[in-house]
């Protein structure tokens, strides 16, 4: 039996920490800057990869030339799609140090470093100056921002006016989600902290970036949460006893993964692509 | 405002699929066919002007058939060819020039003779005296091993079989002469009686190195009575039993009829995976050719997508229908396969962790990551390929390799439990553009490599069996 090394990663917080903020963001960044945990997971941890990418872009209008800002960008995969694709000028903001020297990697290796850029930073104190952007991306990671309207409010604060928001989230549909799914162990599952549609709407206007169009992603969901499932079955099957980017024995992960799927499966859990701006 | 989702693009239904050519079962007459979608089944159908029209399943799932035809991968030349196209195919087997594929399976009938009277037979054997019996020498066998290395260069699997190969007095030597010419997958196709019978066959066996293909239908007596005729669980699993304990790896092969075993397949992959002599297990739908004492409708025949929907309802947490992936060498619609990796707790099928589907399409227009993880991939999704055989093995652990699996997780990897579904044509189902492109050949005495489906749905299994008779001057 065998656990992967942690070499070369971000200190790890303790799994007390997780119920402090600081914690949590650390242990997020650490657990999706993990490359064999990202083997394991899949490489797109987000539901729908990247059609859900394209559409999201598609429906906020981002054309060729705008400025866009993908914040908590991972290793950068949508910034190098919206780059490639749409031909935007992109910075991709990332907590985790690790995933912005491979998505800087990544996008000279495509030849794309004229147009994209890699920062670390928090989404809670936006290293930008107020309207600097014509769009902001922002997927499956608001869910796991500590202070939600903070972040909301900063998102606001670097779009230009008439810009666009195009946020895809996991939603939670149902309030009687299970405490165990609620707890601080989920919130890195990006599951714990999600809020409902309406929850989304209200904060997004609280911040002034009403709500235009939503558009459900719940089979998308479903699929990326079989799919982390049957990994993470594949991770215990091969030895792998602890997923340690999460510090979390792969057992409970797995556990927390059918409970998941469960709540999916019943309509407590979906994900949904939401475009707002003024 | 909302946007309403992209509808999923789904195959049109109905209609023809396609026109082609088949046999009259009857006379054996070549003739025009057509291959159409009704009811959502893929049927085939031809008129003989003397015997009237016929109509076959082919492929139990339509929607498949059609979503399936991206995994056809374009052929390759084989080494030599042994015949002149003079008849047309397919009357010049073979394998004649116009041949789509080269052989990435070759079968030796050693005998004819057998120590069970199966109510199912294609080979037509038995325990009885038999008019057209045949038991091939071993220098006939060598010879035969020959011409498949000639037109293969390096074969890498090679059955015998029979009738029942393991009472042919020279079958190891037969088997050490395949192990001699640098075969690595060299396979004894067996009722396992012997193996049962016999406690010093199996540690023979594992001196040569050889691997075993067990008929293993299933547990119910009555199940083995009606393919079997009569109960044979406890020299099965004395057989496995002895090859465990020699560290002779065996596939089982389970011959599936509708309406006698198809609840059991569950209950044979469970039972297989579980075994510790056990690498696989290959379903096999019952082929209508040869002896068959059942009432077999052609209009009902049991085909792959069938056994793969039982699989997946008997077993639910272990596998989903797009686990199993079609074979690309051959016809994508004659034989579907996965990998399994399993620890007594869970099993995972190896699609799960790799893209197969994404890496073995060969007519979307999408990048293939790396183009030696699609060549390991044809060699596992293959006819040449059996669960744990030593090729089988380095494909996996060049797949874990390349995708980038973790080294402490590669040796499990490697260590993968093939399942397969393969159906064969029988004169009711044979489509000769399929046959065109088949990669499982009966090798036959006379150095020719004639398609499985063609050698028992044409006549060439007759006329091999007439001119071995007369050979071994039998009356």
């Amino acid at each position: 039996m065998s656990t992967f090394p942690a070499d070369g990663l971000e200190p790890l917080p303790s799994l007390s920490d997780l119920s402090s903020d600081a914690g949590r963001k650390d242990c997020c960044a650490s657990v999706y800057g993990h490359r064999e945990e990202g083997w394991l997971l899949g490489d797109e941890l987000d539901p729908g990869g990247e059609a859900t990418t394209r559409r999201a872009l598609e429906l906020a209008a981002v054309r060729r030339g705008d400025r866009l800002l993908d914040v908590a960008c991972g290793h950068g995969a949508s910034a190098l799609l919206a780059a490639r694709e749409v031909g935007c000028r992109v910075v991709g903001l990332e907590y985790g140090g690790r995933a912005v020297q491979e998505a800087t990697a990544s996008a000279r290796t495509a030849g794309l470093q004229e147009r994209v850029s890699f920062r670390r930073g928090d989404a809670e104190a936006l290293p930008f100056e107020a309207e600097s952007f014509d769009a902001v991306l922002c997927e499956c990671s608001l869910c796991t921002f500590p202070d939600k309207a903070r972040a909301a409010r900063e998102l606001r604060r670097v779009l230009r006016p008439g810009g666009r928001l195009a946020l895809s989230d996991v939603v939670v549909e149902d309030p009687r989600l299970s405490a165990e799914l609620r707890g601080p162990l989920a919130v890195i599952a990006c599951v714990g902290a999600a809020l409902p549609r309406s929850g989304y709407e209200r904060l997004l206007a609280d911040a002034g970036l009403p709500v235009l169009a939503v558009e459900s992603r719940g089979e998308d969901a479903a699929l990326l949460a079989r799919r982390v499932h049957d990994r993470l079955r594949g991770a215990r099957l091969l030895g792998v006893e602890r997923m340690e980017g999460a510090r979390l024995a792969t057992a409970d992960a797995i556990e927390l993964v059918a409970r998941a799927r469960e709540a999916i499966r019943a309509g407590a859990l979906g994900y949904a692509i939401f475009i707002a701006g003024d | 405002m909302s946007t309403p989702a992209i509808p999923e693009q789904r195959p049109e239904s109905g209609g023809s699929l396609g026109r082609t050519e088949s046999i009259c079962p009857r006379c054996k007459r070549l003739l025009e066919a057509e291959l159409l979608d009704q009811g959502g089944r893929v049927m085939l159908s031809r008129t003989c002007p003397d015997h009237g029209r016929f109509e076959a399943v082919v492929y139990g799932d339509a929607a498949r058939y059609r979503e399936i035809q991206r995994f056809d991968k374009p052929g390759t030349a084989p080494l030599e060819r042994q015949t002149e196209v003079v008849g047309g195919c397919p009357h010049d087997c073979g394998i004649c020039p116009e041949h789509a594929q080269h052989t990435c399976l070759g079968i030796i009938e050693v005998n004819t003779a057998c120590n069970l009277d199966c109510p199912i037979c294609f080979a037509d054997s038995g325990t009885g005296p038999r008019g057209h019996g045949f038991s091939l020498s071993l220098a006939q066998v060598e010879s035969m091993l020959d011409a498949f290395v000639a037109a293969e260069g390096e074969p890498e699997a090679v059955q015998l079989s029979g009738g029942e190969p393991s009472i042919h007095p020279e079958i190891l030597e037969m088997l050490a002469a395949a192990k001699q010419r640098r075969i690595p997958l060299v396979m004894l196709n067996t009722n396992g009686i012997r193996l049962a019978r016999d406690p010093r066959f199996a540690p023979a066996l594992a001196e040569i190195g050889v691997h075993v293909y067990l008929q293993f239908d299933g547990f119910d007596a009555a199940t083995q009575v009606a393919i079997r005729g009569r109960e044979l669980t406890a020299e099965k699993l004395r057989a496995l039993e002895r090859c465990a304990e020699a560290g002779v790896t065996v596939s089982l092969a389970a011959a599936v009829e509708r309406g006698i075993n198809e609840h059991e397949v569950g209950a044979i992959l469970t039972f297989g995976v579980e075994h510790p002599a056990v690498t696989g297990v290959f379903f096999q739908p019952v082929t209508h050719s040869g002896r068959f004492r059942i009432d077999a409708d052609p209009l009902d025949k049991l085909t792959n997508p069938d056994v793969i929907e039982a699989i997946c309802a008997q077993l639910p947490d272990w596998f989903r229908a797009d686990d199993f992936v079609p074979v690309p060498c051959c016809s994508p619609t004659c034989r579907s396969a996965t990998f399994a990796l399993y620890d007594r707790e869970d099993l995972i099928p190896l699609p799960r962790l790799v893209d197969v589907e994404q890496y073995l399409d060969y007519v979307s227009n999408r990048a293939v990551p790396d183009l030696a993880v699609r060549e390991a991939l044809e060699g596992l999704w293959s006819a040449k390929a059996a669960g744990g055989s030593a090729p089988v093995a380095a494909r996996l652990d060049c797949i874990a390799c390349a995708t980038g699996m973790p080294p402490e997780l590669r040796d499990v990897a490697a260590r993968g439990f093939m399942v397969v579904i393969q159906d064969f044509q029988d004169p009711y189902t044979l489509d000769v553009r399929k046959l065109r492109k088949c990669c499982v050949a009966e090798i036959a005495p006379d150095g020719r490599l004639i398609p499985f489906c063609a050698y028992n749905s044409v006549g060439y299994r007759e006329q091999v069996r007439a001119e071995q008779a007369i050979r071994n001057g039998a009356p």
